[in-house]
């Protein structure tokens, strides 16, 4: 569940104070930036008893079945309305200059020949003294067309300082580096854990010690729908921001403060949004612009990023160094560790990234450090730091498996935590299953033998929290026509967030899918956690759930009153509304029930409810590769994901999670990579061709599985589990299909040819 | 893009009367020939080029033929796309390693559009050339980049000063065929095997992949009838994404058998050289021998002599060999 067992630990042994009346300290795993962090929380007594509940999942209708998204339709056509193709009447379009060095001074920015520039509306500086990484944004045009915005911006005339930079790793710790950020260095020590003294003399007692290191490349979100805002502010003392943004409240207070408006005033709207995968919270520097640019033109800015610019300044997945160094029994206990790790995460300090990850040596010792360059901050992406810990740990737990002989999946089991590995091990033995390593000719030794074309098989693990919090606030309104609307100012990333809003009030209904209309993405309706950390379902769907039962319950004192049932002898079923003692009853029906209440209708509020929400998942998957000696080429054939998941809202979206998850891992195995020349100071792979994503041709079987093994609990957030261990899983599987350990993504044919060529010469 | 303006030309003589003389170098880059637009409008969208004047030849009636000759040759036109060459179905029979190419052209999309003379003549993807603010001895600056720098993608044969690879599929294909290309200019027309359509960045212009003038179009490849014994081909690419992507290495091969002895082959490589790298010396050693393990590895040595990888792509040699291993063992079969 955990990175660290310490983080495991409750913070404090016992609650801060004793519980008020009415009120009892419960122990909650909160997930800070991507981090599990338990703390004591104090909560109704008596929650949980008489308020809402899932029920028996064999009496789910909807929930926890296979829903078609109610989105899916006008997303294949069209017909959604995604922030760039919101289109406002005398809209500008505006476009940024990004610096062009990985590190200047501005001696001088001179706007008129752009603002002559026909078509070009107004120019503002974003920057005038000095920039610090490559791409930052400098400028901002506005224009009647796109077009024109891109030809002002190219007029521009800016005069730069270029200073000496350190674009790459390597250039920030050579001695004579420049210093990034002020007169601190551009390594720092985060920090240390462990006594080197006596991993070393455990490294002495181990029967086999294995070492190597690991290295990470910067990964890109690259979103299909890129960064950026429309921002529509006309004057007056109101505005309303379009947004392609992980988080709908997130927006309006940005907003407000750029525009000077009131906070309430500026509604933003998130209708549909193309992926964000952590890099989309707030408006950003850009969106800056497009306030400052709105206000200035009085009219409707459309600020949206073009594709270079998503790869040089919207975010990106940390990159890092993994020394490691383990020692095992031949028991199979991992009985020594340590490991130097280095976080690459631009002029940010990287993300979370230490180790041991998952399995727990009987000592060890880790150093963290950060190195600081020239080039944007990572941000947070999809399980941030985990695939990084897991390519490197699940390696090295390979590499130390056969230095001992031993399978595997077996030595995992051994050195799970203890109180994962129930679930774990269910989990693996079940991958093993579904991918025949039990079939597997070479499952204590990699296969080093002369052949062609050989398969492999490779396991890893994952962890991750994804509980929810009290976050949101959901109306659920019945309409005298029967109508059942839902709100809430949540964003639905392409997840299917709108979809199990509308089943978790038609479940509690009795009504179908259909029937509940919900409205989502707008920060007018109630308040919504921003899509951080797998938070946003089980944050969400309690709250919504308790707006369900709370509109059933005042309805059903409306139709006790009217036909002299005990509103708890009443359940709705089928559109009708029934006794619960008498199946067979036939009282009324759901629209005439509405009717009843009259014009004024139901509008009933929701909020969190511990006992809905869960947290704390783990998941193993495994790859079949098969690798060419001839030619280097490594197609994965086949990968398994089991992945435990709470109380499922909507399965068919939440195997598509799952899919997802697998299909980005592998992705960035095999291909992903920021390319920066160290001279020049130039990314070189600013584009969907040199930045090479994993198309239909390179996703092999993929097969998520929900493991519902676990145990009884609420709902837990699934986004980011599944994107953690599928390349670790794909370097374990090349190692054993032809013996070569690739230690540095991504993993591809020419690494492969040269390492086989070096172990047939070595 | 910068704006230009477009010239619809109802004819070659119309086409040719909108280019700028041959003499007149600075006028080179100022007026653009466009066909599919496949790999002109991202130069024009990266600003590699900016010219005034672009000359639409897809308003030009009857460059889009395919023409089967009843001496078994085929005549194709520039703007016949790839897409059609890969599914006409006497070209497939006929020319099997041709279609087989075009087929590996990139993505569906790309080969709808695509044409026959674009693929032919289409610029480099070296990310360094690619680059705006990277000024390359390409592009009019001195260096080559990728020769001390990121030079994975890079070639390993033919290199200097530049070392781009050519990044065309049917390319080697039709060298391998004997192609020839038909080129009309202001002048007339000439015919010329089109392997020597194509330069090396040390015997032409450093800034150009052909011998095309400014005032010279590419108007059709005509590829000879196969005569002889019949004749076994293959072309095999090497992507390192195989969804769409350019060639790491590839390889054309034709072979008419004897028996289990090679009477004659044809041996090009693609994607490691900055044209389409016709391997004499292993087509000749191949005359008289069977084809096994033997004999590829010795081809294979042979087809990559002189090679001389730069930091990072000393894979392309063994990845080449591979192909032409496999290649070779195909045919055989």
């Amino acid at each position: 569940m955990s990175l660290d067992p310490r983080a495991l630990a409750l913070q404090e042994e016992q609650p801060p104070r004793p519980a008020a009346p009415g009120k009892k300290w419960v122990k909650s795993v909160r997930v800070q930036n991507g981090i599990d962090t338990e703390v004591w929380e104090e909560v109704d007594a008596d929650a949980g008893s008489s308020g809402p509940s899932w029920g028996a999942r064999a009496d789910l209708r909807l929930l926890n079945h296979d829903l078609r998204r109610i989105d899916g339709p006008d997303k294949v056509t069209g017909r959604a309305v995604f922030t760039h193709d919101v289109r406002l009447a005398g809209m500008a379009f505006a476009q940024v200059l990004r610096c062009p060095h990985p590190w200047a001074k501005i001696v001088r920015i001179d706007l008129e020949a752009a603002k002559k520039v026909p078509g070009v509306l107004g120019a503002v500086v974003l920057e005038g003294e000095e920039v610090k990484w490559l791409g930052r944004p400098i400028v901002a045009v506005a224009a009647d067309t796109p077009e024109h915005a891109e030809d002002g911006v190219r007029a521009l005339v800016v005069e730069y300082d270029v200073q000496r930079f350190a674009i790459t790793p390597e250039q920030s710790q050579a001695p004579d580096a420049p210093k990034i950020a002020g007169n601190r260095d551009n390594v720092r020590v985060h920090e240390t854990e462990g006594e080197l003294g006596a991993v070393e003399q455990a490294l002495g007692e181990c029967d086999a010690v294995v070492e190597g290191t690991w290295r990470i490349p910067v990964q890109h979100h690259a979103c299909l729908e890129t960064h950026g805002v429309v921002v529509d502010y006309r004057g007056g003392d109101s505005a309303t921001v379009y947004a392609s943004t992980q988080g709908t409240f997130t927006i309006n207070s940005d907003a407000a403060r750029k525009l000077d408006l009131k906070g309430a005033r500026v509604t933003a709207v998130v209708e549909h949004m193309g992926g964000g995968f952590g890099a989309k919270f707030g408006m950003g520097l850009e969106g800056d612009a497009a306030c400052k640019l709105s206000k200035e033109l009085g009219r409707p800015v459309h600020m949206l990023f073009d594709r270079a610019s998503e790869f040089l300044a919207a975010g990106n997945r940390a990159g890092g160094v993994h020394v490691l160094k383990a020692g095992a029994k031949k028991s199979g206990e991992l009985h020594a560790f340590m490991a130097q790790v280095e976080r690459h995460g631009g002029v940010g300090p990287g993300s979370n990234q230490k180790q041991p990850y998952i399995y727990r040596p009987a000592t060890s010792y880790t150093q963290v450090k950060s190195v600081l360059t020239n080039t944007d901050s990572s941000r947070a992406m999809r399980a941030p730091g985990h695939p990084q810990m897991s390519f490197a740990m699940e390696g090295l737990m390979d590499d130390l498996a056969y230095a001992i002989g031993m399978d595997p999946l077996e030595f995992r089991v051994r050195n799970v935590p203890p109180d994962r590995r129930t679930t774990y091990e269910r989990q693996l033995r079940l991958c093993a299953e579904l991918i025949g390593w039990n079939k597997h000719p070479h499952r204590t030794a990699p296969d080093r033998s002369e052949g062609e074309l050989k398969v492999g098989i490779g396991f890893a693990l994952a962890t991750w929290g994804g509980g929810g919090g009290p976050e949101c606030k959901v109306e659920v309104r019945l309409l005298p026509d029967g109508s059942v609307e839902v709100y809430s100012g949540t964003q639905d990333l392409g997840t299917g967030t709108r979809t199990y809003v509308a089943a978790i009030v038609a479940e509690e209904l009795g009504l179908e899918l259909a029937q509940v209309t919900p409205h989502i993405g707008r920060s007018t309706y109630g308040a919504a956690n921003a899509s951080g950390g797998s938070t946003t379902t089980a944050s969400l769907a309690p709250a919504v759930k308790h707006a369900a039962w709370n509109a059933r319950k005042q309805l059903f004192e409306h139709v006790s009153t009217l036909i002299g049932v005990k509103p708890e002898s009443l359940r709705c079923v089928g559109g009708r509304i029934q006794d619960v003692n008498d199946p067979d009853s036939n009282w009324i029906g759901f629209k005439e029930a509405c009717a009843a209440v009259g014009g004024k209708g139901i509008s009933a509020q929701g909020e969190w409810q511990r006992n809905l929400a869960g947290s704390g998942v783990g998941g193993a998957q495994a790859a079949k590769v098969r690798v060419d000696t001839l030619t280097g080429e490594i197609e994965v054939l086949h990968m398994v994901g089991v992945q435990d998941c709470g109380l499922v809202m909507n399965r068919m979206a939440t195997r598509s999670q799952l899919n997802g998850g697998m299909i980005q891992a592998l992705s960035y195995g095999l291909f992903e990579e920021r390319v920066v020349d160290p001279d020049l100071g130039l990314v070189l792979n600013a584009n969907l061709e040199d930045y090479k994503i994993a198309g239909c041709k390179e996703i092999g079987l993929v097969q998520a599985v929900l493991d519902d093994g676990d145990d009884n609990r609420g709902v837990i957030g699934m986004a980011e589990p599944a994107v953690v261990p599928g390349q670790s899983a794909i370097a374990n599987a090349i190692m054993n299909a032809c013996g070569a350990r690739l230690r540095e993504m991504p993993l591809t044919s020419d690494k492969l040819l040269m390492a086989l060529r070096g172990a047939k010469r070595g | 893009m910068k704006a230009f303006e477009l010239i619809q030309p109802a004819s070659l003589d119309a086409a040719l009367e909108a280019l700028p003389g041959a003499r007149d170098t600075k006028a080179r880059d100022r007026v653009k020939l466009l066909a599919g637009g496949q790999d002109l409008l991202g130069e024009l969208k990266e600003h590699l080029i900016e010219p005034q004047t672009l000359v639409n030849l897809k308003s030009i009636p009857g460059l889009d033929a395919i023409e089967h000759r009843d001496d078994g040759s085929l005549r194709l036109g520039a703007l016949v796309t790839l897409a059609r060459i890969e599914e006409d179905r006497t070209l497939r029979e006929r020319f099997a390693l041709l279609a087989e190419a075009a087929g590996a052209v990139a993505s569906v999309q790309i080969r709808n559009a695509g044409t026959l003379g674009g693929n032919l003549c289409q610029r480099p993807r070296c990310w360094y050339y690619r680059h705006e603010q990277a000024v390359c001895i390409k592009k009019g600056g001195s260096e080559c980049f990728a020769y001390g720098g990121l030079n994975k993608y890079n070639a390993i044969l033919g290199g200097g000063p530049s070392y781009i690879v050519h990044p065309s599929d049917v390319a080697p294909a039709l060298v391998a065929l004997e192609a020839q290309a038909v080129i009309r200019g202001k002048r007339g027309e000439r015919q010329i095997p089109l392997e020597q359509f194509f330069t090396l960045p040390s015997e032409g212009s450093v800034l150009r992949e052909n011998v095309l003038t400014s005032e010279e179009i590419l108007t059709h490849v005509i590829v000879p009838a196969q005569s002889g014994a019949p004749w076994r081909s293959t072309y095999l690419k090497f992507r390192e994404r195989g969804s769409y992507d350019f060639a790491l290495s590839a390889v054309a091969l034709r072979l008419s058998m004897d028996g289990d002895k090679v009477r004659a082959a044809r041996l090009v490589l693609g994607g490691v050289a900055p044209i389409p790298w016709r391997c004499e010396k292993a087509e000749k050693a191949l005359v008289g021998r069977e084809i096994d393990a033997q004999t590829a590895e010795f081809v294979g040595k042979l087809a990559l002599e002189g090679a001389e990888p730069l930091e990072h792509n000393a894979y392309k040699i063994l990845l080449t060999q591979g192909l032409i291993t496999k290649a070779l063992r195909k045919l055989a079969s």
